[in-house]
Parts: structure tokens; sequence; C-alpha cells
């Protein structure tokens, strides 16, 4: 019974191991994972070999956490993937330093950068121009905005119609009544965070006070500390030495309130989390006892500033073989003309213009308030050290929030290491 | 002629200590001395992972500017708290452990068992257990307040630096107290009977077998858990890992290893990163050493 | 004279107690995340970080080890994980065991030039940590064409220093006299290794087996560099895979630490007589 349980598994494996036999070209896709995805883009895949027999592909997922690691060290050591998609902070730096080639229009099917650009909400290639060549093409670009669990807000008398937070100084008070707790020990979060992603949903908080990351000139670090003080003052009231109201240690936010479980009621997240929450509860996605509500402002903000979008771009590796690149822009290509499929069925937004003018877009739940933020807020923070920055940020946050450190204190330590990192020429 | 026979046979033994040898020295050159070599090589350069750009020699500059970074030192620091904390309990538990377990009649092999099952499990499960267990509402919290009869105190296990600590420390330390105890056993069991039973016909008692005869005869063992605990320690990486991508604050748990990986992978540093390993490498080295040399005065050899 | 022997008696006795006390605790202590595990297993995430812990499941939450089973695509891909796991950490063992002793009985028993260099740089590489050579290594790899291969993962871990520094400290003390005897005989140098040799160095060669399988079976860094197919991916990673936060509540996640430990459970429980050392246990039969 084990043996052949065994065979059957080597047999297993013979067989997938002598399915890829040789072929003119071999293209290699790294992606994130992504159930929904892996089905429709499977299916591309099978479609685009059947167009061009002479291609095959190999998609390889791993999860989103790991996929920056993974994809830097097989860059580092040449054996990158010809084709792969991060999220656009962490591909500022492969364009930076020319390890990715620029879009082959032709390849693409259009004329020039032109029309590709035309075909694109305005905007969309921002990120990823350099020296007038453009250097991916968006698979999606999101935002977030706050979902909140209407029967919770009930259950703490809140009208969620009237009481949901529009200020930040109001999150706290709202969350105030929402939380319920066991001594110290939070059973019920009113609102908490995506606490690692500080560049998308903290750099926005500051510079709605008027305060920035990096100066004009990109040589300073910290920008206007009045407004830094004033979002860590914030998060340290909000955190276990303040008013208690969650912290970075609590289950992620989004993930507990598809549950329903009366211990969430508010958390951040974008247009895709309506996807999640309709396999992972499909009686609450149809209670229709939730809603989307904008990114609040500051009560004293200077300037108007959603949740940061950030997007995920298909890039192609500039080391691959011209033809490579070639085959590897027309499936890209192929992939994204299914732009209601990766909607639909992943909940993912291409800002492309033949999606956005549809009737049938605006429609769906809550996207006038995704669209709206977005036209409020940004692409997320760009820099080639972007990563090693929100480090920083999440280790200030983090000795504010936590170890209770002066706000002043840890303002300081953070401009240093940024300053440090500016300066330095490595 | 019989000169010229012993000369081939000791040639001969020679020859065959080589072909012993050999095949697990390829190994070694390709997965083990290359790459070491390399980083020693790599921690003189200035090289970005992503940069196309042919690294730059620097010198010494890597070394330098850790000697002079603050993040640099609190790692250091992070690792010494770890490995003494870590440790010193390992060993002193998992010998007491050992020698209860040969003091008593019955249950020695389910208390073997018992203290190993932990080590059975991956690190990556047993992060998934402590973490659910030290969140606010897990079961650490719950234990301590019982314990201490408050109520619905948070002991943030997971956010208190001190706390944080303590709890990669206890992690670390149910992972793998039952295989040292194990160890320790074996050796315990190795001790010539004819030892102990003599020793208790001259009428010593439990206390004075063990400092007189157990004690010193489990020098080897000792030598051998407390060096191979301490370059554990000092390597610890996946606790700290796991705990930090799962949203615990880094700072308190940046350790060396973890520090590497984040300089090369996350800040493209490579060089700093392997200068980094060097220096780790021979504090390792350093230790190792010394305790191989303070150890060698007393060797006993019953075996 | 009298009253001395039963004091000591007492003390004795009390000592007694403190021992089994202690040796009590300290196992309740050790079970209790395992017990957690299992029983969270069991549950339905909303019970699982509760006020207080329930302890005992209501009944088997069934669908926690469904969707464990199932995998995050539906594929059942667990069992093909799990059997790489074991081939990979079973292979390295075996291969391990050879090469360690062949290593460690070439440096104990033979005098040649070089052999304290060798053991030297052989030692020294234990003090190296993985994370440093890890992008070298990854380079090595995959100019032998070892990606996404049982070969990438098992190759680069058949030289193990711990290995070869056991061996050598048991070896050395292997008595010459036995192994002149048999070369007298007109007995090879490989056989007098693998008849002689290796059969006796039995406790020492089941120690490193258990300790090359256990850390292949937790290693994590490496096959997530190497491994790119789902097919290949060894146990962690399908763990892994697990906790990226958008797939699993924490009922599934326990469901899956425990299907993810029971092979290795099952597995010490069969050769639990190699994981507790056989002397211990020897001495123990003595009384």
């Amino acid at each position: 019974m084990k043996r052949t349980f065994v065979l059957l598994l080597i047999a297993l494996s013979l067989i997938f191991s002598s399915i890829v036999s040789a072929q003119t070209i071999e293209l290699t896709y790294w992606t994130h994972t992504d159930d929904n995805r892996s089905e429709i883009e499977n299916r591309y895949i099978e479609e685009f070999q059947k167009l061009y027999p002479n291609v095959t592909i190999k998609r390889v997922v791993n999860e989103a956490a790991k996929m920056g690691d993974l994809v830097l060290t097989a860059f580092s050591a040449q054996n990158a993937p010809d084709l792969f998609n991060l999220p656009i902070e962490q591909e500022y730096g492969y364009m930076i330093h020319g390890r990715v080639a620029p879009v082959n229009y032709e390849a693409a099917g259009y004329a020039n950068a032109e029309e590709l650009v035309a075909n694109y909400l305005p905007g969309t290639f921002d990120p990823v121009t350099m020296d007038g060549e453009i250097y991916g093409l968006p698979l999606e670009l999101t935002n977030w905005a706050i979902y909140i669990n209407d029967r919770v807000f009930r259950d703490a008398g809140l009208d969620p119609d009237v009481d949901y937070p529009k200020t930040w100084e109001e999150m706290i008070e709202v969350s105030e009544k929402l939380v319920i707790r066991e001594g110290d020990i939070i059973v019920r979060r009113g609102f908490d965070f995506r606490y690692p992603y500080y560049l998308v949903a903290m750099l926005p908080m500051v510079e709605q006070l008027g305060g920035a990351l990096l100066s004009e000139d990109g040589r300073t670090a910290i920008v206007n500390d009045d407004a830094w003080l004033q979002v860590l003052n914030w998060f340290q009231e909000f955190g276990p030495h303040g008013r208690n109201l969650g912290s970075p240690t609590y289950t992620s936010a989004r993930k507990i309130w598809d549950y329903d479980n009366d211990d969430m009621a508010m958390c951040l997240s974008g247009f895709y989390q309506q996807g999640r929450l309709r396999i992972d509860n499909p009686e609450f996605f149809e209670s229709g006892e939730w809603r989307v509500i904008p990114f609040p402002v500051f009560k004293n903000a200077v300037q108007d500033v959603a949740c940061a979008y950030y997007g995920h771009y298909l890039m192609v590796n500039a080391q691959a073989s011209q033809e490579k690149q070639y085959w590897a822009w027309k499936f890209i290509s192929y992939m994204l003309d299914h732009p209601w499929e990766y909607l639909e069925t992943v909940n993912i937004i291409q800002p492309r213009n033949d999606l956005l003018e549809d009737p049938r877009f605006m429609e769906l739940p809550y996207m006038d308030v995704f669209m709206n933020d977005m036209e409020r807020g940004h692409i997320v923070f760009l820099h080639e050290n972007g990563y090693q920055f929100e480090r920083f940020i999440k280790e200030a946050v983090e000795s504010v929030m936590l170890e209770n450190m002066d706000t002043r204190e840890a303002l300081d330590i953070l401009r240093e290491k940024i300053q440090e990192v500016l300066d330095d020429e490595y | 002629m019989r000169r010229k026979r012993g000369f081939s046979m000791e040639r001969k033994k020679a020859l065959w200590g080589w072909i012993f040898v050999i095949p697990s020295l390829l190994f070694f050159s390709a997965f083990s001395f290359y790459p070491i070599i390399n980083a020693f090589y790599e921690s003189f350069f200035n090289r970005n992972l992503l940069s196309l750009r042919p690294p730059r020699f620097v010198g010494w500059s890597n070394y330098t500017y850790l000697f002079n970074s603050r993040d640099f030192w609190l790692s250091v620091q992070n690792t010494a708290i770890f490995t003494v904390g870590t440790f010193i309990p390992l060993v002193v538990f998992s010998l007491i452990l050992a020698v209860f377990i040969m003091s008593i009649s019955r249950f020695r092999r389910f208390f073997q068992l018992a203290f190993y099952a932990p080590a059975v499990l991956s690190s990556v499960v047993a992060a998934l257990i402590w973490l659910l267990i030290f969140d606010p509402r897990g079961l650490a919290n719950q234990g301590m307040n019982a314990l201490l009869g408050t109520t619905g105190v948070n002991y943030n296990w997971l956010s208190d630096t001190f706390m944080l600590r303590l709890s990669t420390i206890v992690v670390y330390f149910w992972k793998y107290i039952g295989y040292f105890t194990v160890l320790f056993v074996s050796g315990i069991g190795a001790i010539p009977h004819t030892l102990t039973e003599a020793a208790l016909i001259d009428g010593a008692n439990r206390w004075q077998l063990f400092w007189r005869i157990t004690f010193p005869l489990l020098k080897p063992t000792t030598l051998l858990v407390s060096v191979m605990t301490m370059i554990q320690c000092l390597k610890t990486f996946s606790t700290q890992y796991l705990f930090t991508s799962a949203g615990a604050p880094t700072r308190p748990l940046n350790v060396i290893t973890l520090s590497i990986y984040n300089t090369a992978i996350k800040d493209y540093r490579i060089g700093r990163a392997t200068a980094m390993s060097i220096l780790l490498f021979l504090v390792m080295f350093a230790f190792t050493w010394l305790q191989l040399r303070v150890s060698r005065t007393e060797e006993v050899t019953f075996m | 004279m009298h009253l001395n022997k039963t004091r000591s008696w007492y003390l004795e006795k009390a000592g007694t107690a403190f021992v089994w006390l202690f040796l009590i605790v300290a196992c309740a202590l050790v079970l209790i995340p395992l017990v957690f595990m299992f029983t969270a297993s069991a549950m339905p995430a909303r019970d699982i970080l509760r006020l207080p812990y329930p302890w005992i499941p209501k009944g088997i939450h069934w669908p926690n080890f469904i969707k464990g089973l199932m995998g995050p695509e539906d594929d059942w891909i667990f069992f093909r994980n799990a059997f790489n796991s074991l081939v990979v950490a079973g292979s390295v063992s075996l291969f391990t065991v050879l090469l360690s002793s062949m290593t460690g009985y070439g440096l104990a028993k033979f005098k040649f030039r070089g052999r304290t260099l060798v053991f030297m740089l052989i030692m020294a590489t234990m003090m190296i940590p993985f994370e440093a050579i890890m992008i070298p290594l990854y380079m090595v790899a995959m100019r032998m064409g070892l990606q996404d291969t049982y070969a990438g993962l098992i190759l680069p871990f058949l030289a193990n220093a711990f290995g070869v520094f056991l061996m050598r400290q048991f070896l050395i003390t292997f008595p010459d006299e036995i192994l002149d005897a048999a070369r007298i005989d007109g007995a090879g140098e490989i056989r007098i290794f693998t008849n002689i040799v290796l059969p006796s160095s039995g406790p020492s060669v089941a120690t490193l087996a258990i300790l090359a399988f256990r850390s292949q079976w937790d290693s994590l860094l490496w096959p997530l560099l190497v491994v790119q197919s789902d097919e290949m991916k060894t146990i962690p990673l399908y763990i892994t895979r697990y906790m990226a936060e958008t797939h699993s509540d924490e009922g599934i996640m326990m469901a899956v630490a425990v299907l993810a430990s029971i092979p290795m459970i099952t597995l010490f429980l069969t050769l639990s007589k190699y994981f507790v050392s056989k002397d211990g246990l020897t001495s123990a039969t003595k009384g």
C-alpha cells in the first residue's frame, strides 16, 4: 500500500518532468500567489502556447511576502526570470540599475509609446518612465479605503450612516466606543492598520499635515517636524501606552474583519477585499451589513491626501535575449487584454481606459469611493532605498507605540538613519 | 628492505586516508569553502546586489563602517543577550533533567520522549504555535494572569523589548531542551556502573555522587553540549526571522544573522553583509577555541 | 545510629518526591504548547483566541483539516510536499552518515600530511552562518543546474562539519588492534570500513542520522531559493504558503501544523529507541 503510493508519486513526478520537452523559446514568469489569478493566467498561458507553439511559459508562484527577496537573489545570481511582477516600490530599484528592459511596443501591440500611454489612465506610466522609455505594464493599481462592519457599529450604539470617522481625531474617538477590553487585553478592536505598509498608509497622514519624507531635491530627510510629531503622537495615543486601541502585535485586522466574529469593526483594504470576503464569508458579503468609507484626514490638515496607491507592473529581464524579450512583451500584452476577467475573478483593477470607461465599472460596489480616493491620493513613495526607509519608519512607530519612546527622540533617530542612507556613497 | 616496506606501508595508509577524506572534501569545496572564500573576498568590496556595475574595492572600510554603526552594535548586543540567555539555562536545565531522569527507576523513557517531542516539530510550526500563544489573547497572558492572580494584564510578549527577547528565548529553550537532555542522559548512561556502585558502597549520598562522580565524568558531554549550543545560539535565525515577519518589532530581535540577511537582501549591500559574517565567524571561532582550550587541561578518559 | 538512618531515609524520600514533582511540572510545561496545537486544530477559529481558552474542543471541526490538506489551490499538493520532505531529509541523512563516517574514519585512523589542516578547515565551516554564504552558494547551485531539483535540495548539505567532528571523536577511541587484526587477515580497507567500523559506530551514526534528518525537515531558507514549482516544495514551504495572511484562519493554521508534524511524529514514535539514546536506556533496564 505504502509502496504503491510511493511508486505512484515517483511516476507522477516523472510525468511532470517529461512534459517540459525541448522547445525553441522557454519563458519563465514569476508572480505572487493569488489563487483566482492562477486559474485565469494558467488558461491564458495554454491559449498563448496554442497560438504560438514555439513558445512555452513556465509560471512560478511564491507568496507575496517572499517575492521581493527571491527575485532579488535570482537577479544577483544572474538567474532571474524572464518576466515578473513586484510592487512598484520594489521594482523601482530594478529600473534604476538597468535590470529591466523597456517595453517593446510592437510586441505589445502598440505603434509607439504615445499610443500605449493614450490607452491608459493619465499618469499610469509616470512611475515606470525613465529617460523617455517605459519599463512596465500595469497588472493592477490599488488603493485602500476603510471597510466598516455595520453590525459592530450598531452593537456599540453607533449609526454607521452618520457616525463613521471622517478625521483621524474621530477615528480615535469612534474606536474608543467600539473597543471591548478584558483588562488591558483588547477583545474587540474599532480600527487597526496594516502595519508593515507605512509608505502606503502612514506617509499620506504626514503629508496631510504638510510634511514629507524627503526634501524636494531628495538630499535631506524629514520635512516639517511638526507634521511628523503630530502623526507619531497620534500613533502613540492609539497604541497600548496611550488609549490602547490597537497595536501591530494583534492579528492582522483585515484578515479577521472578513469573518464577522464581533472582534473587528474597521480595517484598511483595497477593492480586492470584496473578492476575498465573498470567498471567506459569503453570508456576510451578501448581507449588505458592511460599507466602505474614504481615507480620513486630520482636522488641521493643510492638504487633502488619501491613502497612496501602489501598483504591480509586469517587467521583463534586460539580460534576457532580444527574442525572449519580444515574446515576453507579447505574452504580457496577451494576458492583460482581459481586464474584465481580472476584475471579476481576481478583483484587481487595470487602469486601462477600456475598463474604466465601461458603464458597468462604476456600478461595482463602492467603486466610487475607491476612485474618488485615488484622485485624492498619489502613487506610493518611490526611491531606490524606499524599503529601507519603510523599515526605519516601522522602527520609529514601533518604538513610539510599543516602547513608549518620546516621539521627538524617535523622530531624531529616524531622521539620522534616513539621512545616513542618503549620504551613503556605497 | 624492512624499512622500505614500512615506509611504503605508511604511504599506503596515507593514501587510504586521503581516499576516505576526498569525497567529502569535494562537497566541502563546492558548497562550503568556495562560498566562504567568496564571502571573505566580497567583504572588501562595495557591491550593490542589484547593480550591474563591477564591485568597487574599498579595503577595510566595510569593517570600519560596522564598528561605527549603532545598529551593528545593537545587533551584537541582541545576539549576546540571546546567546547568554539561552545557552546557560539550556545547559544547566538539560543537565538537571538528565540527572533527575536517570535517578528515577520508572518512566525514564517516557520523560525523555516527552522532553524531546518539541524538537520533532519544524521551526515554522513552532513559530506558528508560539505566535498564537503569545497573542495578547493567547495562553501566555492567561497563564501568567492565573499564576500571578492578576486579571486582564497584558504582558506584551510580542511588543515589549524585554518580553520579546524572553519570548524568543522561551521558544528556543522549549525546542532544544529535550535534545540536550537526551545527550546528557546518554553521557550518564556511558559512565561505568562499577564507579557509581563503588561510590554508593562507600556511603556517598546522591548529592555527593553527582558532584564527585557523575559531573566530573560528564565533562566531555558537557563540553560537546556547550560548544554546540553556543554556536547554534550565535547563529540563531529562524525564530527571529519568523517572529519579525509576523509583525513583532525588529529592533529587539535584530540579531547579527537577521541583520546580515536584511543588509544583503533588503538593502542590497552585500559587502557590508559579508563583513558582518566574517566578524561573526571570528567571534564563534574564538569562543570555540577558548572552550576547547580550557577543557583540554582536564580531559577525562574513561570511554 | 537508628535515628540517623530514618533521617536519611526521609531525606531520600523527600528528594525522590522533589525529583518527581520537578519532572512532572517540567514535562507539563513542555507539552502544553503541543496540547494547544492539537486541541486548537480541532476548533473553529473563533474559539482559539477566546478568553479563557476552552481547551476541550466540541468535536472536531473538520473543515480545518480538509482545507489544510487540500491546500491553497485545492490540488492536494500537501501529499506531494510531504513526500518531498521525506525524500530530501531521508537522503541527506543517509548520505551525510556515509560521508561523515568515511571522513571521520580517515581523519581518526590514518596519518597523512595535512590531516590537521583538513580537520581544522572542516571545523571552521561550522562557524559561518548560512545567511552569509547563501548568495554565493545559490550561484554555485544554479551553475550546476540544480534549480528546482531534488539534487539542489540535497547536495549542498551532504558535507556536514558537525557530522565529521562527531564521527572523528567517536572513531578516535576505536581500538587499533581490531583494525590491524583485520588487515593481517587480508581484509581490504573498504571491507574493514563497511564491515567493522560502520557497524560498530551504531549510536553515533544514529545520533547523526537523526540530527541531519531533523535539520533538513526544518530547512526553510534554502528550499525557498532553490524550489520554484509547487510540486517540488517541501513542508515548511507549504506552511509558509499558508502563513501569507490572506489564506487562512487560526484553526486552519493549527490543522496545517498538525498535518505537517504527523510524518515526523510517526517517525519519532516508531524510531523512538534511536531518538532517546540506547545507552541511557540500557542502563535504565539495569536499574
